[in-house]
């Protein structure tokens, strides 16, 4: 099933790349979408099921994916508004219609991938994409962030890659060398510790520009700085994730393993210094987009933080982890809307939004509830969880400090949001040149609504596919 | 045969250091290609057609003509300057990079595992490490992309320490995504250079709030 997905993507990008015409772009888009959704329900029902010798269908895996899929949906409205809006140009629009096809594609592979190789092909597939999607609309601002991400993550790849080569080292099979994850696992117990850290301190250092996190972070915060909005829909959320995974893969091994305490060190130690610098970074946001890339930098801290506590901190890691790709794509639906009404991402060019668009505005202030975590917010639920488990294992400290940090984000993110919905008319505004799509702010009410459903009632589904993946480390 | 190369593997990356101008840069990398290709030749226990093509390709196509032919076009069509000073003087830079080999040469021999090949694996740490250290101290991003490379030929040599063969269609895939990655920068670089008039990482601070 996943190649002939890989084919009809790779043939639907290239169809709509080769003829701009916007009725190619809608059907080749909708086809695609439902192609995903087919993917995901069908790696469902084979739960655990090989697909070709280097994927495999697992509930993690699944998971992501079924995110990615109910994301994609609502991708399609706000993309086709960013060109109304932005772009008004055919061949523009197709090519990037065509990457975020491939983009799509990229990530499901790193889901699914078993072998870490070809995971790390995916990863670096998702670079170039985004690097073209970054710059699409070929400004100046877009070309630097693009240039930064391409070249930061570039370096990031080929330390992940070290990191591999050295795990190669130690998964010699009668066949040759064998990196798929279940292989990797059944032997990790007789690995060299001294290789299996330092292949794990790469390979965490190489995916950090991935999942957002210390040290080479500051690639991707540039990066969702200008992206646009559909774009950040998708990289702050599902190519997150794609990081998660392939450092989840390498724990999964290292924690079979008696280095799992000191793995568990490094990422509790990885998760205090990105909260930490997200905190301060914070301090000194004048953007929108750069408020949350640093709040998604602070939650994914919050997440390797939940890891680190070990057993009691997975499900409320992994919950977190599905909680926070629905948020944030959500709010970045949003932020598009509030783009096209003040035609600035910046703090001091907004406010009163709650006066120019009432429905707008209200799905801006769910949104920021439900990132900040509070009531009735599935967040809160996960934080909540979060901090029992830390609290409970004895990291009383930590959990202080991280109480206390979470705090300040906290009132960060709700004076800039006060600055929005409140503040003064800026001067800058132009009545005449605001963009209104009434249809906007569902897919923002769709989702916050999920979220806060999710927090409350889990379906048993989603509780026996995070149970299935927290198996997976046991 | 196979130390002579590693030791003139470990020249250029010396020489890397000693040079500043933009055609020794290139013409270096075209060298390490080459030397790559004499040494994964020579580690080849039984020659097969396929691995041989694909070494051939990796090294002697890629390395040494495809990407240095590429950084020379992207030279001349960006008029870039012919003297890419670093920050650092090039005694101090040569002391450091000397400090590195050493500093590799002893760690690899506290390493205790007979599948490591340590010939190529201090000279590896070496080039990924000069590689870094080679970006750190350049302001521009042509020099940046430089650094890149040398990571990338010490990425190659690693792969040789740890001797492990990967299935051919994974190597194959590794080797056009990192190709891949060398054009798309390269076509960047020259859009930064149009763009900003400029190749100095230090004018890229737009996006700073």
């Amino acid at each position: 099933m996943i190649l002939p997905f890989f084919g009809i993507a790779l043939i639907l990008s290239l169809l709509i790349f080769l003829f701009p015409k916007r009725i190619i772009m809608a059907t080749g888009s909708v086809l695609f979408v439902s192609l995903h959704i087919v993917l995901t329900v069908y790696s469902f029902q084979n739960l655990g099921e090989w697909d070709t010798a280097f994927y495999r269908f697992d509930s993690l895996a699944i998971l992501l994916n079924a995110l990615l899929s109910i994301l994609l949906v609502p991708t399609i409205f706000h993309a086709n508004l960013y060109f109304q809006r932005h772009v008004k140009d055919p061949k523009k629009e197709s090519y990037f219609t065509a990457t975020m096809i491939i983009l799509a594609t990229a990530i499901s592979s790193v889901y699914f991938a078993e072998n870490i190789v070809i995971m790390w092909v995916s990863i670096e597939a998702t670079t170039l994409c985004v690097t073209f999607l970054i710059f699409h609309n070929r400004y100046e601002t877009p070309l630097e962030a693009a240039w930064k991400y391409l070249f930061l993550s570039s370096v990031g790849i080929a330390i992940a890659f070290l990191g591999i080569l050295i795990l190669a080292t130690q998964a010699n099979s009668p066949e040759g060398v064998n990196l798929s994850i279940s292989f990797l696992t059944s032997v990790a117990a007789k690995m060299d510790p001294f290789f299996l850290k330092t292949a794990f301190v790469l390979i965490l250092t190489g995916y950090s520009a991935k999942l957002n996190v210390f040290p080479l972070f500051a690639a991707t915060i540039d990066a969702k700085t200008v992206a646009p909005s559909p774009v950040n829909a998708i990289i702050s959320t599902a190519l997150v994730n794609a990081g998660f995974v392939a450092i989840f893969r390498i724990y999964t091994v290292i924690n079979q393993t008696s280095l799992n305490s000191w793995a568990q060190n490094v990422l509790l130690v990885t998760g205090l210094i990105s909260l930490s610098l997200a905190t301060i970074q914070l301090f000194r946001i004048k953007r929108y987009k750069r408020m949350f890339a640093f709040s998604s930098m602070e939650h994914i801290a919050l997440i390797l933080i939940a890891l680190s506590v070990g057993k009691p901190g997975y499900y409320a890691a992994l919950l977190h982890l599905i909680f926070h790709t629905l948020i944030k794509g959500g709010l970045f639906f949003q932020f598009g809307q509030v783009r096209a009404f003040f035609h600035s991402g910046w703090i001091k060019d907004t406010g009163a939004y709650f006066r120019l668009n009432g429905t707008g505005a209200l799905a801006f202030m769910l949104g920021i509830i439900c990132i900040t975590a509070i009531p009735p917010s599935g967040l809160f639920i996960t934080e909540f969880l979060i901090f029992k488990a830390l609290f409970s294992t004895g990291y009383t400290i930590i959990a202080i400090a991280v109480l206390i940090m979470l705090t300040i984000i906290m009132y960060i993110i709700f004076s800039k949001t006060m600055h929005l919905l409140f503040a003064k008319i800026p001067e800058i505004f132009k009545p005449e040149a605001v963009i209104v799509n009434r249809f906007e702010p569902i897919s923002q009410f769709v989702l916050f609504g999920l979220v806060i459903y999710l927090g409350f009632n889990p379906p048993a589904l989603l509780v026996d596919l995070i149970n299935e993946t927290i198996h997976l480390l046991n | 045969m196979v130390i002579v190369l590693i030791i003139l593997f470990a020249a250029t990356l010396v020489y890397f250091f000693l040079s500043e101008r933009v055609y020794s840069f290139i013409w270096l990398l075209s060298i390490q290609g080459v030397l790559l290709f004499g040494i994964a030749f020579n580690n080849l226990i039984n020659i097969q057609p396929i691995e041989l093509i694909l070494i051939l390709l990796e090294t002697l196509i890629v390395k040494a003509i495809v990407v240095p032919w590429f950084l020379n076009r992207l030279h001349r069509k960006n008029q870039l300057k012919k003297i890419h000073e670093s920050t650092v003087p090039v005694f101090y830079s040569l002391i450091i990079i000397s400090a590195i080999l050493i500093g590799c040469f002893l760690m690899s021999y506290t390493i205790d595992n007979e599948i490591i090949q340590l010939r190529f694996f201090t000279v590896a740490l070496a080039t990924v490490i000069g590689g870094m250290y080679f970006i750190i101290i350049h302001k521009n991003i042509f020099s940046h992309l430089v650094g890149f490379l040398i990571i990338e030929n010490g990425t190659f040599l690693l792969s040789l320490a740890v001797g492990g063969e990967m299935p051919f269609l994974v190597s194959l895939a590794v080797l056009l995504d990192v190709l891949l990655a060398v054009l798309v920068i390269g076509v960047f670089l020259n859009k930064v250079s149009d763009t900003f008039d400029t190749i100095s990482a230090s004018k890229l601070n737009q996006l700073k709030d």
